[in-house]
């Protein structure tokens, strides 16, 4: 690969802190998300999670080091079609053999956060696409994940499921300090966290961190979009929560 | 959940995707299982028909075992592939590759043991019914059902070695893929390939090239032809499907006012896009179905054989006296008796063969006399033979030498008696079996028969003659057990070939014609168990491609009705896009099929006269009613599925 999806881009992540990463479409966000997800490889640079470089990690510490530490929330949900919700909840504990009971006790804690507890027996093609989101946020936190990578979460949702699990992700930031990364589209989205991260081109462009008032968050991120020039329109419509 | 759960909710929930492919490896497991039963079976002696009955199922044992181990692997590897998105997943949260692989050993072990213990269930369960008909066959007085642990030991052993090497095979399909590429899922691969124009043409100038040579076989290039006609037909299918059929496609589809139309566009495209992704799955059923539609064929074919057979050997019993026989006498004593204690009616007639030299040919010449063939003529209902002094009559000795000896006239003298001979007629019928007589024999008036006073050059007085006992049977197949100690005697000769001390020939058509009937129908038996194996196979790569792309369809389906399709045009839809993965490699293997037969039907000429043609067409015929109704039960359930909310 000649061409660099990602290039000269340095930052630091807080415990707790969520980050949304905002950028036009093909400026490196998603490759960013995979490198740091350790899914795909870097030619350069480093990565450091908790103090650990999980590039230099073998394949075998690399899957581990992604079943302890990280949580994964995608667009299109990933959930596997075969299972339940509840299976799907409790994956990661299955890859990592933990006990019955232990699984069992966290999924309710798990479900009754998210509001999944009626919708546990049923299979995801059963379910909206809300729940679906929310079950694959629970799948990223009952491991207790030190950082979570979201990938557009809220890209094919209605506006109230999109404010649902954004507020999920925003509480689960400040109470559990988990550090969450976002990559968005979505100004509203992006409005949710605590600071915005903006590249273009896979270079940094400017970052600007939330405050008080969401309202006015929200504006700044639209000026700084305008800003990036020509990819006004990946943006979705304006529209105020 | 546990780690084990996993691997059962994945084999138990995608039961509908493996449907096909699980009946498939059951109903190989039960053919396997009831072929064991029978080699082990305790009344199974290593002799006659059982003997080939015990090697003909060997031979397919491990004929299914290696196509098992073929069809287990591509399906395997179709299915992991399909759920790429699924282990991307997984892997994405941190599944390593050792869990992986023990997760798709866990779930080939699941379905590896159900499918052996229902395979061997239905086995043992139906074996009293295949006993009946193997008893039937080899007919036999008794083929009980037993019970002993080596058949399910070998099934058992056969097949879980066969799982284990699968799993341990498809692991590896995934291994070299990155997590990204995984994530990107099956049906991504869409795009439209790229088909060369110089290798569409060139698979269609191989099928061409294939089927006139196959056509245009003969005789002497049969042999070499072998060699050259099946591997130009699969490359030539194999660039078909890949190259040719999307060329095809292509060209259909630039002209817009026949591509646009309605339905069509719908259609079209769907079929390019399926066509495309399961060229190398057209290819492999085609060529399956090839090679089960010519076993069985094949076999069908001997079957006709035995369908000849009488026409070739009108005679009951034949017995040969030669010079020096001192058993003649009792021997036909005992055969007359024999005849009479089993109250078979039958006529003697006896005939004394005079050998000589042809001067026209050189060659041996067996004569009869017109009096004696008259009379035996009389005892068949065969029409009598008329000549006057110096001319001669051909007997044919086959039903192919009976075409060319009509067109034959030859004027000949006998170089010991000096007898003139003017040959210009052939008997209407065969009479005598062919090898009981010399290949050049006549009749000759009695007048010429009396004139032939020297033997045969370089024998004594009288010591070239010899005596040719013929009977006719009324129920001539009845004769199997008559005369068993000369059949002995005669094929221990055979076998030795050894004649020296013995001084007579003995042939038994009833017993023969038991012996070819039983081993052809034996071995029918035992080729379309297998073939029924490959069809299914078959059957069920096609059914697992429709099922891995079903939600797919559905979604599109869906769309479609909500964009104003009627219920009618999505029928038509529907029957576009599966009568060409149902019909189209199907079609081929019949083309190919045909195309072999024709050559088979050279062979078979050569060795006897004799059409395969009716049974041929009753073998495809059968197969196209067996396709069909698979068609319409897979589009059933596929219109279920699809219309399921």
């Amino acid at each position: 690969m000649t061409h660099r999806a990602v290039n000269q881009l340095s930052f630091t992540v807080e415990k707790g802190e969520f980050l949304a990463v905002m950028g036009p479409s093909g400026s490196g966000k998603t490759t960013l998300l995979n490198l740091i997800s350790t899914i795909d490889s870097l030619t350069s640079g480093e990565i450091l999670i908790d103090g650990i470089n999980p590039h230099l990690l073998d394949k075998n510490e690399l899957a581990l080091f992604r079943r302890r530490q990280l949580g994964f929330v995608f667009q299109d949900f990933n959930l596997l079609q075969m299972l339940t919700v509840e299976e799907n909840l409790v994956l990661p504990l299955t890859l990592d053999y933990v006990p019955i009971d232990e699984m069992a006790r966290r999924v309710l804690v798990i479900a009754k956060r998210l509001g999944l507890t009626s919708i546990l027996h049923k299979k995801p093609n059963e379910i909206s696409g809300g729940e679906a989101q929310r079950t694959a946020i629970g799948r990223a936190l009952i491991h207790q994940p030190a950082l979570i990578l979201a990938d557009e979460p809220t890209g094919n949702l209605d506006s109230k499921s999109s404010r649902d699990v954004l507020e999920i992700l925003s509480n689960a930031a400040n109470d559990s300090e988990t550090t969450i990364i976002m990559v968005t589209h979505d100004p509203i989205a992006a409005s949710y966290c605590d600071r915005v991260l903006f590249i273009k081109d896979g270079e940094f462009f400017n970052e600007i961190y939330g405050d008080e008032r969401r309202q006015t968050f929200y504006q700044r991120i639209l000026n700084v979009l305008s800003l990036l020039g020509g990819s006004v329109n990946d943006l979705s419509a304006t529209r105020l929560p | 959940m546990t780690f084990r759960q996993l691997a059962y909710h994945n084999v138990v929930r995608n039961r509908r995707n493996y449907a096909a492919f699980f009946l498939a490896s059951v109903v190989s497991v039960m053919v396997f299982f009831v072929y064991s039963m029978f080699i082990f079976h305790p009344a199974f002696e290593e002799e006659g028909l059982r003997l080939l009955a015990i090697r003909g199922m060997l031979i397919a044992e491990v004929v299914l075992y290696i196509f098992t181990l073929f069809f287990l692997f591509y399906s395997m590897s179709a299915f992991l592939q399909a759920r790429s998105k699924e282990f991307g997943v997984l892997m994405h949260l941190g599944m390593t590759k050792k869990q992986l692989n023990k997760l798709i050993f866990f779930e080939m072990l699941i379905l590896g043991t159900v499918s052996t213990v229902t395979g061997i269930t239905f086995g043992f369960a139906f074996s009293k019914f295949f006993f009946m008909i193997g008893r039937e066959i080899m007919e036999l007085d008794d083929l009980p059902l037993y019970v002993s642990w080596e058949p399910f030991l070998l099934t058992i052993a056969a097949f879980a070695s066969l799982f284990i090497i699968i799993s341990f095979v498809s692991v590896g399909f995934i291994r070299t893929k990155r997590v990204v590429d995984l994530l990107q899922g099956f049906w991504k691969v869409e795009e439209e390939t790229k088909s060369s124009t110089a290798l569409s043409i060139m698979g269609v100038v191989f099928l061409v090239i294939a089927y006139t040579f196959a056509a245009n076989v003969s005789d002497r290039t049969v042999y070499q032809m072998v060699f050259i006609v099946p591997p130009l037909a699969t490359f030539g299918t194999y660039l078909f499907f890949t190259h040719t059929l999307h060329s095809l496609l292509r060209l259909y589809k630039r002209k817009k006012n026949v591509y646009w139309e309605k339905t069509r566009l719908v259609s079209l495209a769907e079929a390019s896009v399926k066509l495309k992704d399961s060229a190398q799955m057209f290819f492999i059923v085609t060529i399956v179905s090839t090679v089960a539609f010519l076993t069985v064929g094949t076999l069908a074919s001997f079957m006709s054989y035995t369908g000849d057979f009488r026409e070739s050997n009108p005679l009951g019993l034949v017995y040969i006296s030669f010079d020096g026989n001192e058993q003649e006498a009792e021997h036909i004593e005992r055969l007359t008796s024999q005849l009479e204690n089993e109250q078979l009616s039958y006529d003697l007639v006896e005939l004394t063969v005079k050998r000589q030299t042809s001067e026209a040919t050189g060659n041996d010449v067996d004569i009869l006399s017109l009096s004696e063939f008259n009379r035996l003529a009389a005892a068949l209902d065969f029409e009598p033979a008329e000549l006057q002094e110096g001319e001669g009559m051909f007997v044919p000795f086959s039903l192919d030498s009976l075409k060319e000896l009509e067109s034959t006239s030859v004027d000949t003298a006998l170089f010991e008696s000096g007898v003139s001979l003017s040959i210009r007629s052939t008997y209407p019928h065969v009479v005598f079996p062919m090898h009981t007589l010399n290949i050049n024999t006549i009749v000759v008036s009695d007048a010429d028969y009396e004139a032939i006073d020297e033997p045969l050059l370089g024998y004594g007085p009288g010591k070239s003659d010899f005596s040719y006992y013929a009977f006719d049977v009324l129920n001539w197949t009845e004769t199997v057990n008559i005369g068993d100690r000369l059949t002995e005697t005669v094929s221990e000769a055979v076998e030795n070939a050894d004649f020296s001390s013995v001084n007579f020939f003995f042939e038994n058509p009833g017993d023969d014609y038991r012996w070819f009937k039983s081993s052809f129908a034996l071995l029918l038996f035992i080729g379309v168990m297998v073939a029924a194996v490959f069809l299914l196979a078959a059957g069920s790569f096609i059914y697992f491609k429709l099922y891995t792309g079903l939600e797919r369809d559905r979604k599109q389906y869906k769309l479609l009705i909500r964009l104003g399709m009627t219920d009618k045009e999505l029928g038509k839809i529907i029957n576009r896009q599966l009568i060409p993965q149902f019909f189209l490699p199907w079609g081929l293997a019949l083309l190919h099929s045909a195309f072999a037969f024709i050559s088979l039907q050279v062979v078979w000429e050569e060795f006897a006269e004799l059409s395969i043609l009716s049974e041929m067409a009753i073998v495809l015929g059968g197969f196209t009613v067996a396709q069909i109704l698979y068609f319409f039960l897979i589009r059933w359930r596929y219109v279920a599925h699809l219309q399921a909310p």
